[in-house]
């Protein structure tokens, strides 16, 4: 099945794309890594202040701004499936790769469960005001699965098939 | 100048750099590169966003923790690059992408402290004022750190030669 994904994926007009046009990658590549620098920026400067950094500014203030890590989120998802489908083995027989997906989802759950458990209560909260535990718990993890989602995501080349 | 560049590649520092047979070696200085971009960009560009947002005059102090992270960041990416540099000294300083990265990092390292330093001057009073101008150098910030970051993913593509010896 695998095998038939990646020879679907490799004859595709995106494969030719990414595969035949010699600074498509690159672009990519730059546009992916400028997305994270947005997304891991804002989600973790939120993260940051929850967990008691920048405690001046309210936590409403900066969470504005997530919204473009949300764009960034959007852009790095776009520009990561284009890698899929002009190298699909080297992404799909790899132990790092597997690594990154696994702390996306996981990333994604954190998120999900922030907002319904605890972002009415941090949005709430004024500058100088402490977050709630919970809410230090969801951002330490939130910063914990950037961090293992850039060191997956640049442990690729060295985990090539 | 390739003398000087053969000298640096084959001590002893850069082959360990280069050589070194786990992923703690390379590897490992190439993610604490890009946990540094992260930290010193991804906080500048939350704070840019927060001043285009409108933010209140008199901010340094607010941002105490966030710009300690910051520095921080550059700390390690300052640290990580002189060892990639060490590694590879010929693959870089023959690029004339590299110098352009590093005037961009220095150009968007200067703009963060003066942001920082603009906010610390204006009084509560001036705010709309002050906010402009902060806005100007705040989009400035956004500009220079989405160049340094995509000129440092170029020289992945544009380098030359990978070693002095293949300069002669």
């Amino acid at each position: 099945m695998m095998r038939d994904l990646i020879y679907w994926l490799t004859h595709t007009p995106v494969n030719t794309l990414v595969m035949d046009y010699r600074w498509t990658w690159p672009i990519s590549e730059s546009l992916h890594f400028c997305a994270l620098a947005l997304m891991v920026g804002t989600v973790g400067t939120f993260d940051l202040r929850l967990l008691g950094l920048g405690k001046g500014i309210s936590p409403a203030a900066l969470h504005y701004s997530i919204r473009f890590g949300v764009a960034g989120f959007v852009v790095s998802i776009v520009t990561g499936m284009l890698f899929i489908f002009g190298q699909p083995d080297q992404y799909f027989y790899n132990n790092a790769f597997k690594v990154k997906v696994v702390c996306l989802i996981l990333l994604g759950l954190n998120v999900c469960a922030f907002y319904a458990l605890e972002a009415r209560q941090v949005l709430r909260l004024g500058p100088g005001d402490d977050a709630p535990v919970r809410a230090k718990v969801f951002a330490a993890f939130s910063l914990a699965l950037l961090t293992a989602i850039m060191c997956a995501g640049r442990m690729l080349t060295f985990y090539r098939p | 100048m390739i003398e000087l560049l053969t000298l640096v590649e084959n001590h002893e520092i850069s082959v360990f750099i280069r050589e070194f047979p786990s992923v703690f070696g390379f590897p490992t200085i190439l993610f604490l590169h890009t946990l540094g971009l992260a930290m010193v960009a991804g906080v500048s560009i939350a704070i840019d966003l927060w001043i285009l947002r409108g933010a209140p005059a008199g901010a340094p102090l607010q941002l105490l923790g966030l710009t300690r992270t910051m520095w921080f960041g550059f700390g390690i990416n300052l640290l990580s690059g002189v060892a990639l540099l060490l590694a590879y000294p010929a693959k870089a300083l023959t690029n004339w992408v590299f110098y352009l990265k590093m005037a961009l990092v220095l150009l968007a390292v200067y703009v963060a402290v003066r942001i920082n330093r603009e906010l610390a001057l204006r009084g509560g009073g001036a705010a709309r004022a002050s906010a402009f101008d902060a806005r100007r150098w705040a989009v400035l910030s956004l500009m220079l750190w989405a160049a340094a970051t995509v000129t440092g993913r170029l020289l992945a593509y544009t380098y030359n030669v990978l070693f002095a010896y293949e300069l002669l």
